[in-house]
Order: C-alpha cells, then sequence, then structure tokens
C-alpha cells in the first residue's frame, strides 16, 4: 500500500505541472516544426529551422500578415515517431500552431497524417521527405480535404526523373541498383524497378547494403560482372563514401554514379573529397554554379547572418518557400487552419528562393508542389555542385559564368 | 517524509490521475500519460525479472515489438472476418495473440540464454534484440520495413471506438492490474523463491528449486509483460516501425526499472514516469538536454543506487518498527512428523558411493573413494585440507558428475545431474561458505526450503488464489516448527543477514531440512562457532539422527566429531585412508600420520 | 574464383578492425569481470582526436598515435574510477547502465564538439591502391592488419612473459589472492579498464581512414565486434584473433553470395548458438565454479 501511494504522490506533482496553463495567447502566428535537432541527421533539422526563421524575419520585416507578426516554434522529435506525435500535439493544444513544416522523418509524418486529417485538421507542408502515403494518403483517396503538402524531392517522382534521365537523356540501358536497406532506399528500390519496367528494362544488378558498411566489394564486383552502366544508388553519405572508396580500390573501368538526392548535399564533399568527382545526383536546387539574382540575395544574407556555408540548401530553401506559402494563404484566407489549407490550393504562380513555377502550385488534386520539370540533375565538379544542362551535344555543366564543359555520358568525365 | 503525509499525498494523487480527463481537455497531457502507463506495463514485467529474480535483459524492446507487430498485424489481417470488425473482437483477439506471442518470443530466448550468468546473458539478450530489430527492418513483405505498420485499428466495443479518454482509462487500468499482478507475485512463495534465486542459485537448488525453470518461467512472464505494453502501443499509436524498438529503448526500460528502484513495487513505475515526462519539461533546453538528462541519470545512480524508490522505502522502514508479524507458537507437534517412517530400511544404506573419481585438470581430487550411509547413523568425513571432501560432497549432492564410479540411492544406480535433482531424490548439504538469502528474513528462507512439496503454481500466486494462501500456511508451519528445532524461533523476522554468524549456520540447517531430507550432508558446520553453539550444534545432529536421517558431516572439530559420529571415514589426497569407528580411527597410525605428517609425534592424540 | 578471393581478402581486412575493437571487451573483462558497453564511444573519440590532431593540427601520426592512446587511457581511468567502480562496490548492475549512460554522453559531447557531419582522416600510409594481380587494397587496410596482428602478439608477450602482464591474470584470476601476494588489484582493475578504453581509441585512429568518422561510427562496429568474443571466449586473446578475421569473411562472402540484410541476422543467430552451446567460446577454457 506505502508503495502505491509513493508513487503516485509522484505522478500527482508531475501532473500538476504539466497541466500548468500556459501563458496567454499572444497575438502573434505560430507556425510549427518537429523534427531532429539531435542526433545523427539534426543538420537537416537546423537547416529547415534556419530556412522558416529567415522568411518569418523577411515578412515580419514587412509588417506580417494581415498586421500580426509571425513566430516559428520548434520541438525536438528525435527523429522518433512517437516523439513527432507526441510534439504535434504538444504544439496543436498547447501552443495553438495554426500551421505546420514537416518533420524530417517519412516515419515520422507517416504517423501524424492520420492526426492531421482526420483530427486537428491543420495544413503542413512537408519538405525533405520521400514518402508517397504521406501525400497520397487515405484522406486524399476518400475525397476528404487533405492537410498535407510537399514541397522538394519525392519519392515517385525522384525515381521517374532520374530513370528517365539516364535512359533518355543519357542513352544509358543497363543500370545496376545500389540501394539502403532502410526505408528511405527501400522506397527508392521500388520506385527506381517500377520505372524501369514502365521503360521495358530490368534493372542488370540489385544489391543492397547495410548502415554503417565499409565494405562494398560484393555489391560492386556483381555489378561489374553484370556490365552495368552506371550503378544507381540510393542512400546518404557515409555508405556512399565506401561505395566511392570501393570502386576506387576495385579500379578502372570505374562505372559511373547516379543516386538521389540522400547525398546532393555539400557535406558529401566534405567527407569523400575528389572521390565524389564525377558523381550525379538529383536535386531541387543548387547554390553553385550561377543563380538567378532573388536565390543569389538569400544565399548572401544567409551567409551574413549564420556565418557559415548551407548544410543542404534544398531544405533550407524548401522550408523558406514553405512558410512564405503559408503567409500567401494567411494573406488571402484568414487565419484558421482549413481556411489557410483551402487557400493553399488556390496560388495561382509563385516564386520563391527554391521554387519558381508559373502555374498553380498546388491544386485539389496535385500536393507536390514540384513536378519532374523542376527537378535537376547536378554533377559533383570540383567540390561545387553544377546544374546538368543539355543540348545538341548532350549533357554539360558550366563551371562558370560563360564556360560550358560537355559531360561523356558513358563515364560522367568532363570533356 | 513521514508515512502518514505521504499516505495523504498520494491519495490525492491518486484523485487527481483518476480525474484527468474531466477536467484536462487536450489530448497531449492525456496521450504523455498513456504512454507512461504503458512503459510502466513493460517495466513492471522487467522489474519482476530483474528486480526480484536477479537476472538481466537488455532486449525487452524487442519483446515489446513482437507484441507490437504480432498485435497489429493479427488484427489488420483479421478485419477482413465481417463478425470480427463488427464487435472490434479483431482488435482484443489481436492483442492476446501478440502478447502470447512475445511469451513464446521470450521462451525460445530464454531456454539458452538463462543458462548463462552476468555478462553472457547481458550479450545474449542484446544479440536477440539485435536481431530482432534487423528482422523488423529487413522483412519488408511481413513488416512494412523501416516504414512500418500504419492504420493500427484503434480498440472498439461493437462499433464505439476507444477515445482518448477510453484509452486513457484503459491503460490506466492494465497498468493498475499488471501493478496487482506484481504484487501478489512479490508476496507470494513464488516471489520468494525468485528473491532466494536473485541471492545465490546455488542455495537455492540445493533444497530443491529447479533453477533454469523458474527462471525461464519469469522470464516469459516479463515477456509476456512487454507483449501487452506493446499491444497496446499498436493500437493506441496506429503507426509502428522498428525505430520504436531499438537497442536504446531497451535500455530505457531497464533505466527505468534502475532508476525507479528495482525490486520494489513502485519503482518501475517511478522511472518510468520520470523518464517520459522529464524530457519533454527540458524540451527547451534544445541542445543540452540529453546532457543534462543524462547527467541526472548518472547522479541518481550513483547517489541512490537502489532507486528513488529504494532510497525512499529505506528511509521510511528506518522510521518504523518491524511489524510484527501474527505466528501462533510453534505447535509442539512430534518432529518425528519430519522424518519418514525409516524402520522398515533401517539397515540398508540410503545412499551410496562406489568407486568414485574425479580429476580437475591434472589434479586428481578423488580416487576410487566407497561410502554408505545409512539412515538413523552420522557419518564423519575427516582429513587434511586438499583431501578431497568437499569435492565428495559435492558429487554425493549432484553438484559434480564423477569422472569414474557410481553414486546410488536405495540400492539404485543413479545420475545426478544437478543440486536439485540431488534435493528431489532426499539429499540436500550445506555449505562450507554459509550461503543465505540475503535480507530474506529467517522464516523466509525456511520457507523457501520448503519448495519440494510445493502445491501452488505461480498462476496461483499472480492470481492470489485459495491455493496459493493454503501453500503459504503449509509452508509457514513448516518453518516455524524447524526454527522452532534449531532454536531460532525468536529470531524469525529477523533478515538473515543480520543474524549471528553461529545462528546463520543453524539457519542455513533449519533451512536444508525443510526440504525433507533422507541424508543431510553438512559441510563443516562447526566451523567458526564457539564453544557453546559447537554443543548446541552437538545436540541438534544427535536429535536428526534419532528422527532417521542418514547425515555425513565433514568436519575439523575432532570433539566434535568423537561425539556425534557412528562412522568415521578418513581421506588423504583423494583417497580413502581409514574406514571405521570413532575411537579406532583416532588411534590409526595412517590418519596421524596424514594429519601430522611424522611417527614422531605418535604420543600426540586428539583431546 | 577471383569474385571470393578479393572478398575474403576484404573480409580479412575488415575483421582485423573488429578483432582490434573486440580485444578491447576482452581486456575489460579479464580485468574486472565487467562488459564496458561502451566500448563503441571509445572507437569514436579515438576516431575523433585523431582527426583532430592529424587532419586539424598536422601532427604526424606517429606522434598523433601515442597521444591518442595516452590520452584515452588516462579518460578510462578517471571513468572506471568515477562511473563503474562505485557501483561495483555497491554490488549493484547499475554499472550496465553508467558505461552506457557515459557512452551517451560522450556521443553528444563529440556532436557538439566536432559537429555531426562525417569527417574525413587521409589514409597515414597514403591513398594509392596497392595492386597485386587481380586483386586490390588499400595500404591503410594493409596497415590495420599489420597492427592488429602487432598488437595481438604484443598482449601476447606481454601476458606471458612479462611479470606486469603475470599479475594482470593473476587479479583477473583472483583479485583477493593476488592481494594477499601484494598486487593492488583495485588498481590493475582500473588500469586494465584504462588500457581497454586505449586500445579501443587505438582502434578507432586505425580505422578513421577507411570508415569516415562522425559521432555514432562507434554503435554499430561496437555492437558488431561484440561478436568475435562471444565466438572466440571473453578471455581468450589469441582465439579473438583468429575469429575477428573469420568473422570479417564469413560477412563479406555472405554479403557476396546472399544479401546483406541477412548478414547481421546471422551473427546474431551463430552468437546465440555458441552462447548456448559455448558459453565459454570455441577457443576457451570452460570454468567451474568451485562450491
Amino acid at each position: 500500500m506505502r508503495c502505491i501511494l509513493i508513487g503516485f504522490a509522484t505522478i500527482a506533482a508531475a501532473a500538476a505541472a504539466m497541466t500548468a496553463v500556459p501563458a496567454a495567447a499572444q497575438d502573434t502566428v505560430k507556425i510549427g516544426f518537429a523534427g531532429p535537432m539531435t542526433g545523427p541527421v539534426s543538420a537537416f533539422g537546423h537547416e529547415i529551422e534556419r530556412g522558416m526563421d529567415m522568411a518569418v524575419e523577411a515578412i515580419n520585416a514587412k509588417g506580417g500578415v494581415r498586421g500580426r507578426k509571425l513566430e516559428v516554434v520548434i520541438r525536438d522529435d528525435e527523429f522518433d515517431p512517437v516523439k513527432t506525435v507526441t510534439a504535434y500535439r504538444e504544439l496543436i493544444e498547447r501552443q495553438n500552431v495554426v500551421a505546420f513544416v514537416g518533420s524530417a522523418n517519412s516515419a515520422s509524418m507517416l504517423a501524424v497524417t492520420p492526426l492531421l486529417n482526420d483530427q486537428y485538421k491543420v495544413p503542413t507542408i512537408c519538405v525533405h521527405t520521400d514518402a508517397t502515403a504521406i501525400i497520397h494518403n487515405q484522406a486524399e483517396a476518400s475525397g476528404r480535404d487533405n492537410y498535407l503538402f510537399r514541397l522538394g524531392m519525392f519519392g515517385s517522382g525522384q525515381a521517374d526523373f532520374l530513370v528517365d534521365s539516364m535512359v533518355k537523356k543519357f542513352g544509358l540501358t543497363k543500370i545496376g541498383l545500389l540501394t539502403w536497406s532502410a526505408g528511405y532506399g527501400q522506397i527508392g528500390r521500388k520506385e527506381l524497378t517500377r520505372r524501369l519496367a514502365e521503360l521495358g528494362l530490368k534493372p542488370v544488378a540489385d544489391e543492397t547494403f547495410e548502415t554503417g558498411d565499409t565494405d562494398m566489394t560484393a555489391q560492386l564486383l556483381k555489378m561489374k560482372d553484370a556490365g552495368a552502366q552506371v550503378i544507381m544508388h540510393y542512400g546518404t553519405i557515409k555508405e556512399a563514401v565506401a561505395i566511392f572508396q570501393t570502386r576506387q580500390k576495385l579500379g578502372d573501368p570505374m562505372i559511373p554514379f547516379v543516386s538521389s538526392w540522400g547525398i546532393a548535399v555539400p557535406a558529401l564533399w566534405k567527407a569523400a573529397g575528389d572521390l565524389a568527382e564525377g558523381t550525379i545526383d538529383s536535386n531541387v536546387v543548387t547554390t553553385d554554379g550561377p543563380q538567378p539574382p532573388e536565390r543569389q540575395a538569400i544565399v548572401e544574407a544567409y551567409h551574413k547572418k549564420y556565418n557559415r556555408e548551407f548544410d543542404d540548401p534544398a531544405s533550407f530553401f524548401d522550408a523558406y518557400d514553405a512558410v512564405m506559402l503559408f503567409a500567401i494563404a494567411m494573406d488571402k484566407a484568414g487565419f484558421e487552419p482549413p481556411a489557410i489549407r483551402a487557400a493553399l490550393e488556390q496560388i495561382p504562380s509563385y516564386r520563391g528562393a527554391g521554387l519558381v513555377v508559373d502555374h498553380p502550385v498546388f491544386t485539389k488534386e496535385r500536393h507536390e508542389g514540384y513536378s519532374l520539370e523542376d527537378m535537376l540533375l547536378g554533377r559533383w565538379t570540383n567540390g561545387k555542385f553544377l546544374r546538368v544542362g543539355y543540348d545538341a551535344e548532350g549533357p554539360f555543366v558550366t563551371p562558370s559564368e560563360g564556360i560550358k564543359r560537355h559531360v561523356d555520358p558513358t563515364t560522367f568525365g568532363l570533356k | 517524509m513521514s508515512a502518514p503525509i505521504l499516505r495523504a499525498l498520494a491519495l490525492i494523487g491518486l484523485a487527481v490521475l483518476l480525474a484527468v480527463p474531466l477536467f484536462v481537455a487536450g489530448a497531449y497531457f492525456k496521450f504523455l500519460l498513456i504512454l507512461v502507463f504503458i512503459y510502466s506495463i513493460v517495466a513492471i514485467g522487467l522489474n519482476i525479472l530483474v528486480g526480484y529474480a536477479g537476472q538481466f535483459s537488455l532486449g525487452h524492446a524487442a519483446l515489446m515489438a513482437v507484441g507490437a507487430y504480432g498485435s497489429a498485424l493479427i488484427s489488420i489481417s483479421l478485419e477482413s472476418i465481417p463478425v470480427l470488425a463488427a464487435t472490434g473482437a479483431n482488435v482484443w483477439i489481436g492483442m492476446v495473440a501478440g502478447s502470447l506471442a512475445a511469451g513464446i518470443a521470450g521462451t525460445a530466448l530464454a531456454f539458452p540464454a538463462l543458462r548463462l550468468k552476468g555478462p553472457y546473458l547481458a550479450m545474449v539478450t542484446v544479440a536477440f534484440g539485435w536481431m530482432t530489430w534487423k528482422v523488423l527492418l529487413n522483412w519488408t513483405s511481413l513488416t512494412g520495413g523501416d516504414l512500418g505498420v500504419a492504420s493500427i485499428p484503434s480498440m472498439r466495443i461493437g462499433s464505439k471506438t476507444f477515445d482518448i479518454d477510453a484509452y486513457y482509462y484503459f491503460a490506466g487500468g492494465a497498468v493498475a492490474g499488471a501493478f496487482l499482478l506484481q504484487r501478489n507475485l512479490a508476496r507470494s512463495d513464488f516471489g520468494r523463491k525468485l528473491r532466494a534465486i536473485k541471492h545465490s542459485e546455488i542455495a537455492a537448488a540445493s533444497v530443491g528449486v529447479d533453477v533454469h525453470r523458474e527462471k525461464v518461467v519469469v522470464f516469459v512472464l516479463s515477456a509476456v509483460f512487454a507483449g501487452a505494453g506493446g499491444a497496446l502501443f499498436a493500437h493506441i499509436e496506429n503507426f509502428i516501425n522498428p525505430d520504436d524498438f531499438q537497442f536504446y529503448d531497451s535500455v530505457f526500460f531497464l533505466l527505468a526499472v534502475l532508476f525507479g528502484g528495482a525490486g520494489t513495487l513502485i519503482g518501475p513505475l517511478i522511472g518510468a514516469a520520470f523518464l517520459t515526462i522529464a524530457p519533454e519539461i527540458l524540451q527547451d533546453a534544445e541542445h543540452y538536454r540529453l546532457i543534462i538528462f543524462g547527467v541526472i541519470i548518472l547522479a541518481t545512480l550513483y547517489a541512490l543506487p537502489n532507486g528513488v524508490a529504494g532510497a525512499l522505502l529505506a528511509r521510511l522502514r528506518r522510521e518504523q518498527e518491524p511489524r510484527p508479524s501474527p505466528r501462533r507458537a510453534a505447535s509442539g507437534a512430534p518432529s518425528g512428523s519430519r522424518a519418514p517412517a525409516l524402520a522398515a530400511v533401517a539397515q540398508r544404506p540410503i545412499l551410496t558411493a562406489s568407486g568414485l573419481a574425479k580429476a580437475f585438470g591434472g589434479v586428481r581430487a578423488l580416487a576410487d573413494v566407497s561410502l554408505a550411509l545409512e539412515a538413523g547413523k552420522v557419518h564423519a568425513l575427516i582429513g587434511p585440507n586438499g583431501a578431497g571432501k568437499t569435492t565428495l560432497v559435492n558429487i554425493l549432492s549432484g553438484y559434480y558428475r564423477p569422472d569414474d564410479g557410481h553414486v546410488a540411492i536405495d540400492g539404485r544406480r543413479i545420475d545426478l545431474h544437478s543440486l536439485h535433482n540431488a534435493a528431489q531424490l532426499g539429499v540436500v548439504r550445506t555449505f562450507q561458505n554459509i550461503r543465505l538469502f540475503g535480507d530474506m528474513t529467517a522464516r523466509e528462507h525456511v520457507m523457501v526450503g520448503a519448495e519440494l512439496g510445493a502445491r501452488a503454481s505461480m498462476l496461483d500466486a499472480l492470481f492470489n488464489t485459495p491455493r496459493r494462501r493454503r501453500e503459504q500456511a503449509r509452508r509457514e508451519a513448516i518453518a516455524d516448527e524447524l526454527l522452532a528445532l534449531v532454536g531460532l524461533a525468536a529470531h524469525a523476522d529477523l533478515a538473515g543477514s543480520t543474524l549471528a554468524y553461529g545462528h546463520r549456520r543453524l539457519l542455513e540447517i533449519a533451512r536444508a531440512l525443510a526440504a525433507s531430507p533422507r541424508a543431510l550432508l553438512m559441510d563443516e558446520p562447526a566451523a567458526g562457532l564457539v564453544a557453546g553453539e559447537i554443543e548446541a550444534l552437538s545436540t541438534l545432529i544427535l536429535q536428526l539422527r534419532e528422527q532417521g536421517l542418514a547425515i555425513v558431516l565433514v568436519e575439523h572439530h575432532m570433539d566434535l566429531v568423537m561425539q556425534v559420529s557412528d562412522v568415521v571415514t578418513v581421506l588423504d589426497y583423494g583417497q580413502v585412508i581409514a574406514h571405521g569407528e570413532p575411537a579406532a580411527v583416532q588411534r590409526d597410525p595412517a590418519v596421524i600420520e596424514a594429519y601430522l605428517g611424522g611417527a614422531d609425534l605418535r604420543s600426540f592424540t586428539f583431546a | 574464383m577471383v569474385f571470393a578471393l578479393q572478398i575474403i581478402l576484404n573480409g580479412v581486412a575488415t575483421g582485423a578492425i573488429y578483432a582490434l575493437v573486440a580485444v578491447g571487451y576482452s581486456l575489460t573483462f579479464t580485468g574486472m569481470r565487467v562488459l564496458n558497453f561502451g566500448l563503441g564511444m571509445w572507437v569514436m573519440l579515438g576516431g575523433m582526436l585523431t582527426y583532430t590532431l592529424y587532419v586539424l593540427w598536422g601532427l604526424n601520426i606517429a606522434l598523433a598515435a601515442p597521444i591518442v592512446i595516452v590520452a584515452l587511457t588516462g579518460l578510462g581511468v578517471i571513468c572506471e574510477r568515477l562511473t563503474v567502480r562505485p557501483f561495483l562496490k555497491a554490488g549493484s548492475e547499475a554499472w550496465v547502465m553508467a558505461t552506457l549512460a557515459v557512452g551517451l554522453l560522450f556521443i553528444d559531447l563529440a556532436e557538439l564538439i566536432w559537429g555531426r557531419d562525417p569527417l574525413r582522416v587521409p589514409g597515414y600510409l597514403g591513398q594509392a591502391v596497392v595492386r597485386f594481380g587481380a586483386f586490390a587494397l588499400y595500404p591503410q587496410q594493409i596497415l590495420i592488419v599489420a597492427c592488429t596482428i602487432a598488437v595481438f602478439f604484443g598482449l601476447d608477450f606481454f601476458y606471458y612473459r612479462t611479470l606486469p602482464g603475470r599479475a594482470f591474470r593473476a587479479v583477473a584470476h583472483d583479485p583477493e589472492v593476488a592481494e594477499l601476494m601484494g598486487i593492488d588489484a583495485r588498481r590493475f582493475a582500473a588500469l586494465s579498464y584504462g588500457a581497454a578504453c586505449g586500445l579501443g581509441g587505438f582502434a578507432g585512429l586505425m580505422v578513421a581512414p577507411v570508415t569516415l568518422v562522425d559521432p555514432q561510427m562507434g554503435t554499430t562496429l561496437g555492437l558488431k565486434a561484440f561478436v568475435v568474443p562471444i565466438l572466440a571466449g571473453l578471455a581468450a586473446p589469441r582465439g579473438i584473433l583468429v575469429c575477428g578475421l573469420a568473422y570479417g569473411v564469413l560477412e563479406g562472402l555472405v554479403s557476396g553470395y546472399l544479401f546483406s540484410g541477412v548478414r547481421d541476422i546471422l551473427a546474431c543467430v551463430l552468437m546465440i548458438l555458441i552462447l548456448y552451446f559455448r558459453p565459454e567460446g570455441l577457443f576457451g577454457a570452460p570454468s567451474v565454479e568451485r562450491i
């Protein structure tokens, strides 16, 4: 008996602390983000936070939205779906968040999506999450209001883009798949295989690797034996570097390497150095090479404010754009979440930091902000991620203003 | 902080918890408490294993995962059966099935694992956890891999789906139920048996406890708790993926148990509550949150090695007199009822050893040793140190297997494979270095000793059945009687570790007697006793002899040997060098030489 | 054939890493009957410290290596004093949590100090691939194998041919009797713990050019290297070398002929089977508890 009583006394004390009513609602409008602020992928969490902060600053500098200032509220979910759900509940119920920039973990978003659509009804623009089922969820399937939107890369689209680029633009048909065993890699594998099949092709090799693997000899030897013209990769930096090292060790001819956007970040070059030269990735934006002036202005403001290089430009710009889009929607429809959601589907065009489109950003049927035309391939050239363009001679990159170097499709080397 | 104040606070706390759904509107806080309840259920299961039985597991997150995935997948697949889907029974069936699946997984793990001790056991549980996580991650067709299982149906009764308040009360009820089961277990003989195993597996085995089996049983029970927590988790979250069940989640549960107080009833709840709620409160500290958290944990482990509850209870215990338990005086029933009627077989040896040999590496401990023990006789075994006396006792009690020769009971050759096997056959021993059960009371010691006549099972203990209470009464009667026999009746409620050395010896004997032995092997019982205590021991041995027990007495105290023995066997360097009546052996020159090493001292006799 | 041999060759190189880390577990266990669950973190710290000394400050590797070893040995002794010994004395199981908690703290501190991105450490013998016939290895891999074998021979020599080594073995065997013989058992135990941490750091130093260094690098490596002393026997250093190499080869072959996902599961199953049928390991001696 004594035991029970002590225990409940402790819990009661904690309970009293937790149910304390939060401070009276201020006049700011809150946009929330629950993501990995600590742990191995916290770089993305912080980059998203920076994108949101800079956007909110820019908006508030012009007087806010409908006379009210915006505020960013951040929670750390440690990349754990259970904590994400808890964080979302707290942000909505106690912080009165009216809109979210989505968490950086597909599993987390899959966990909160039913809550957002069925119970809380708060619009969320996802950035940096791949899974199809987040956007194409049950609400969409049953014709109800879908509160989930996405900016940035998404699994199925990216696969289409990568495969189409290699097959149609680079003329390669013998593709070897090398995917990470974790969810991100497996989604990729499924989508890549699907797209290849739609084009009447099959991968000549289909290999996987585990987190933390340092040696890819077996997988790469099998690629060579199968005659792969290109290795198509879905994974993150650490293992990619192992792949590069093993590839170099196995010697010439080195099979060219194309990857999903998981490694299209400056950290790749920091980690791999020259080994990454020639790697081609998909992405939605790059800050290297010639830039449109609006984006250049933001890039310079970033350097000035944070005194650092980008960890992940795509996440930053998508988060920035997300907040901007929310502001546009709020300006039009007010601050009630369902109204914001409806207004998001009504934005006719948008010239933003990352996304630049002359057609509606989102429609009722399409909640993906980016489509294949907005994606790009980039080639790692001397530490820079340069956009790949195409002309009559084939693919090329622009190392600096006015200089054009063509890319050899069979080796990804510069001609 | 005294008991009445705590009581009042706790009642208030209980009322607050019950009323939460009434005055708190949002789901956030309720949801957090539900998580605490769920984690508490897993932690209670782990506490039974770690705190009471003294075992170890860093794989409980994996067992929780089996429960969660099992329940989720089964309820989803049962959804296609209309009658089940309509009543919501698919979820209930799934939850039960998931918990049982976790129990099965626990069995598969426990069998190999629990033969091991300490670090090896830890490693196996880690390996199991890791393997389960890998399977969950890679078997995508079944588990969905990294993207997990979504749209897990919520709990329902008929068409009424549980809302957050319903979940709150259900989870609260579940943890209350788990708590009660734990309490029943702790207060039962099964619980005492577990604690005995924790303190000394060998001593428990010597009185007939099948240690390995009990460890497996308690591990499986612990796994079922974990699975039940997992099943509840799946249907409340509606989404699970392998991220929730990693190595660090197993660490979380173990930490909750240790931090809260292993071996206390309330410890797991305190631990689970703190570890779940504290990070939420520390949200604003961002970067340093995990470091602060880690430091708090380390500091608490350092300052409160018995956990929060352990420290609180120790404080309370010091402020209270030990509650005198209402005991009837020893009924004075004739102690002769303890020993089986032996008149008919008085002459035939109960326990015989023939040609026993045992070597350890290059050391030959025993060579061709034979021995016959008869009921109602005291057979002393003497010899210089290293002669092999304890090795012989170890073989006779089943701890070692002989390299050669055999042991027979009632004339039938038998292969004793363990201490508890020997105890079941009526051979019980005491130890050269006293092995007690820590701070369990003297009465509890002897109650554990009465294991062999047990009629109540773990399930009786869990649900506090009448059979459990009858079993406890039986054991208490035996304990009181035996404690009176050895003269410890007044110390019955004292902790074994607080007893004087001489009393500890007597307690060990009383415990051994509770196992109703036909042959009692005592390894140097007089060591460390003073003259008066040796007298009492001598009287006791003679009493036991009267009752028809066959007694082996390994001893160095020659006066005692001479006083009580009927037969003396002398060992030296693993061989029998003399055998016969005490007086004759005493004068045997070979014996004298073995002890003293020279013919010059032939005039020296044992006083 | 070439396929298999190349895989085996790499497997030996990878296995040497496992063996080098595994010897840390063995050292702690023989010295103190304690399993340092946080050993992977010491490997990580070794790697991080190497990055700072060798890459950021440009020290010669011959100078950086002893600094890393000595620094981490010292830190290990301090940790033993603060986080293991108090719990061992109390007889509670909390030392498990303590070693784990310290490991977690290290990861967080490492993140704060070095950041979260993987960092590159160039090979100590250069980056030029060494080719012989159809096979190829990085010089760093060869260096790792050589160093691992040297470490094992060194330990062997230390344990069996030197007086302090014999003292270590005495303490491992029976600390009380060792004390009676005049050996300060507690100090030796602390030193063996510290030495294990130092060796872990050395493993991190060796491994850094092959994997990238980041705060998480120790976790998986620590877990995987666990398997080796189980297979071989916690108290059998010679066996650990053999089993470590064999394990690396096995991993490679399974990845090559089956698929990578199954690899770790097989390792776990193997570990559980060995623990059941032969808990003292393939090279260990069964121990009998005396009562």
